[in-house]
C-alpha cells in the first residue's frame, strides 16, 4: 500500500508535483502514466525517501521511507538508472544490498534465477551491461527482500520485445500473488496490456485515477466508421441516425457515428436500402484517452517542469 | 486485458527476519562494496608505492645532509619514525581517496540512491561508510608505516635508529593519522559531493592554507595554523610538546573529522539524492 497526501514537490518556481493524493493498493498493477515530465519519476523518489517532499507525505504501508529499518524487505523499487557501479559486478551489487538488509546470501542466487540472469551475466561489472540485462538486475534488486510493494520506474524502457513481455508477464504474477505493484510510463498502450488501474499525472497534477476499463468507457469514443459509394444514400441513414438520438459526424468520404452500435447501423442500411462499404467499430484506446486527459497539461510539458531528467 | 484477481493470492514463504541489526549491515555493505572494485586495490599500491618512493627519498636527503661539509645542517642521528612521518605529507593523499570515494564515486555513478534505498537513514549510512573508511585506512597507515620503515632504515644506515618500541608506537601514530584524516575525506566529500571539490577544500586545509599563515612568521598566524588539520596532526606525529601536547594535536585532527562527518551528514539529510 502506497499512500500520498498532498504530495507536493517544487524545485525553484518550477512545482514537478502538485498536491498529489492517491493511494494504490495492493493486488493488482497500478499504471502510472503521464507525459515525459509530468512528475512520475519525482513523485517515485519521493516515496523512496531519496527526494524530500516540499508538502505532504508519501508514506508505504504507513510510514515515511526514512523510518524503515529495514526497507528492501518493504518495498522494492527499479529506478530509471539502475543504480550499479560501472567496475561492480552485478552479483557484488546484489551482495552489498542484501547484507545492508540483514537478507540470507543465497536469496542473490534466487533472484538471479528468478529474472532469468546466469552466473556469467551476474559476474560482468556494471560497464558491461546490456540496457536488458541492467533492467533484469535491478529488478533482481527489487525482488531481494521479498517485498509486498513495488516500485517499477519506466522497466520496459529500451528494452526488445522479449524483454517487454517478459516484464509484462513478471508484473503480472507479482500482482497476482498479492503485492502491491506500481508501474510509471509514458507509454500508454503498455499499460493497457498490463495495468488494471491508472493513475494519470498531468504536469504534477493528478488528471485521472480510475480501473483502465472505467477510464476507456468513460471517453465517450466507442465509434463506428461508414462508408459506401452513394452520398445521397450516407446522407439519408445520417439523418435517420441522427433521428435515433446517435452522433454523426462527416468522416473521410463517409461518417462516424457515436451512440449506437455497428450493428444496429447495419440493420439501418439495410433497411434504407443504402449500399456500404465499409462498416468499422472503432474502440477508444487508452491513448486517445490519455491524450484527452492531459490535452491541457501538454502544450506545458516543454517548460521547466525538471525533475524528470535525472 | 488482464482481469482483476478474484481471491487473495497466497504469497511465498516470506524470508526469515533480518538477525543483526541495520548498522552491522549497512557497515558489511560498505565493506562488501569498497572491495568489490578494483580502484580500491589501486589505491593501496599506490600508497605503498608513494610511501617507499618518498621514505627512500627523504632518507637520502637525511643521509646527504648529514655528510654535508656545513656542520650547521647535519641533522644528527635521526629515528626512521620520523622520516615515515615527513613522507606522510604525500602520502596522505592517496589514502585519503579510500575516504573521499567511499562517497564521490556514489554520486557520480548513481549508486548513492541504490544505498540510500537500501539504507534510508542518513545518518547511519554516513556512521557505516566512517566506520569502514576508519577500519581501512588505519590498517593502511600500519601497512604503508612499515613499507616506510623497511626501505628508509637501510637508507639511512648509520644516520638512523630503530628502537623497536619507539617505530612501532610511530607507524601505529602514523595509521590514527591517516585514519582521522580518511574520515575528514569522507565527511567533507559527503557535504560537496564532487571529487574534485573535495580534494580541492583537502588541499587547502591540510597544507595550502597553513602554509600561508606560517610563512610571515607572525605569532597570531602561526597560532591560527596550529588549529589546522594537518598542522595538527604534524604536532601529533612529532611528539610536540609546543605549542600544544602532542594527544591535543590527535584531538584537535578528531575534532576536525568529527565536525566534517557532522557536516556530511547535516548535507545528506536536507539533499535530495
Amino acid at each position: 500500500m502506497i499512500t500520498l497526501r498532498g504530495l507536493t514537490k517544487r524545485f525553484g518556481a518550477a512545482t514537478a508535483v502538485d498536491d498529489l493524493t492517491v493511494e494504490i493498493g495492493p493486488g493488482q498493477v497500478t499504471g502510472f502514466l503521464g507525459p515525459n515530465g509530468a512528475g512520475k519519476s519525482t513523485t517515485m523518489r519521493m516515496v523512496l525517501g531519496l527526494d524530500r517532499p516540499t508538502a505532504g507525505q508519501a508514506l508505504v504501508n504507513g510510514r515515511p521511507y526514512r523510518e524503515l529499518r529495514y526497507p528492501l524487505h518493504e518495498v522494492g523499487a527499479l529506478l530509471d538508472a539502475t543504480g550499479v557501479h560501472p567496475a561492480r559486478s552485478g552479483h557484488a551489487h546484489l551482495r552489498a544490498m542484501a547484507r545492508s538488509n540483514g537478507i540470507p546470501a543465497r536469496r542473490v542466487d534466487e533472484v538471479l534465477d528468478l529474472v532469468g540472469l546466469d552466473a556469467r551475466a551476474a559476474a560482468k561489472p556494471g560497464r558491461a551491461l546490456s540496457l536488458g540485462m541492467g533492467q533484469r538486475l535491478g529488478i533482481a534488486g527489487a525482488l531481494l527482500g521479498d517485498p509486498p510493494v513495488l516500485l517499477l520506474d519506466e522497466p520496459v524502457n529500451g528494452l526488445d520485445p522479449d524483454g517487454v513481455r517478459w516484464i509484462r508477464r513478471f508484473t503480472r504474477g507479482l500482482a497476482d500473488e498479492g503485492r502491491t505493484v506500481l508501474i510509471s510510463s509514458h507509454l500508454m498502450s503498455e499499460m493497457q496490456q498490463t495495468a488494471d488501474r491508472v493513475v494519470v499525472l498531468g504536469r504534477g497534477r493528478l488528471v485521472a485515477d480510475a480501473p483502465l476499463a472505467e477510464l476507456i468507457a468513460t471517453r465517450p469514443a466507442s465509434s463506428v466508421r461508414v462508408r459506401g459509394p452513394e452520398p445521397a444514400g450516407l446522407a439519408a441513414l445520417g439523418a435517420r441516425l441522427a433521428a435515433e438520438g446517435a452522433a454523426v459526424s462527416p468522416d473521410e468520404g463517409g461518417l462516424a457515428v457515436t451512440g449506437v452500435t455497428a450493428g444496429r447501423v447495419g440493420d439501418l442500411a439495410y433497411e434504407l436500402g443504402v449500399r456500404l462499404h465499409e462498416l468499422t467499430p472503432v474502440a477508444a484506446s487508452l491513448e486517445e484517452a490519455f491524450l484527452e486527459l492531459t490535452a491541457g497539461s501538454v502544450e506545458y510539458a516543454a517548460g521547466p517542469t525538471g525533475g524528470e531528467t535525472r | 486485458m488482464t482481469a482483476l484477481p478474484t481471491a487473495v493470492p497466497t504469497r511465498p514463504a516470506p524470508l526469515p527476519a533480518p538477525t543483526s541489526g541495520p548498522f552491522t549491515g549497512a557497515v558489511a555493505a560498505e565493506w562488501t562494496k569498497l572491495w568489490s572494485v578494483r580502484s580500491t586495490w589501486w589505491t593501496l599500491l599506490a600508497a605503498v608505492l608513494t610511501m617507499a618512493a618518498t621514505a627512500g627519498q627523504l632518507a637520502i636527503y637525511a643521509v646527504n645532509a648529514n655528510t654535508d661539509d656545513d656542520p650547521a645542517v647535519n641533522p644528527g642521528i635521526l629515528p626512521v619514525g620520523e622520516v615515515v612521518a615527513g613522507a606522510l605529507e604525500l602520502t596522505q593523499y592517496v589514502v585519503l581517496a579510500i575516504g573521499l570515494f567511499a562517497i564521490t564515486s556514489e554520486y557520480a555513478t548513481g549508486t548513492i540512491r541504490t544505498t540510500l534505498r537500501c539504507t534510508p537513514s542518513r545518518a547511519r549510512v554516513l556512521a557505516a561508510k566512517a566506520v569502514v573508511v576508519g577500519a581501512v585506512t588505519f590498517l593502511t597507515g600500519l601497512l604503508v608505516g612499515a613499507v616506510g620503515v623497511a626501505v628508509a632504515r637501510p637508507v639511512l644506515g648509520e644516520w638512523g635508529r630503530a628502537p623497536l618500541g619507539g617505530t612501532v608506537g610511530d607507524v601505529a601514530a602514523s595509521a590514527a593519522y591517516l585514519a582521522l584524516v580518511g574520515v575528514l575525506a569522507l565527511g567533507l566529500a559527503a557535504a560537496l559531493r564532487g571529487a574534485v571539490l573535495t580534494l580541492t577544500v583537502l588541499f587547502a586545509l591540510l597544507m595550502i592554507v597553513p602554509l600561508s599563515l606560517q610563512e610571515p612568521g607572525i605569532h597570531v598566524l602561526t597560532r591560527i595554523a596550529d588549529a589546522f588539520p594537518g598542522v595538527a596532526g604534524n604536532h601529533f606525529l612529532a611528539g610536540d610538546t609546543e605549542p600544544y601536547p602532542a594527544v591535543v594535536g590527535l584531538l584537535v585532527l578528531a575534532g576536525w573529522a568529527v565536525a566534517a562527518l557532522a557536516l556530511g551528514r547535516w548535507a545528506l539529510r536536507r539533499r535530495d539524492a
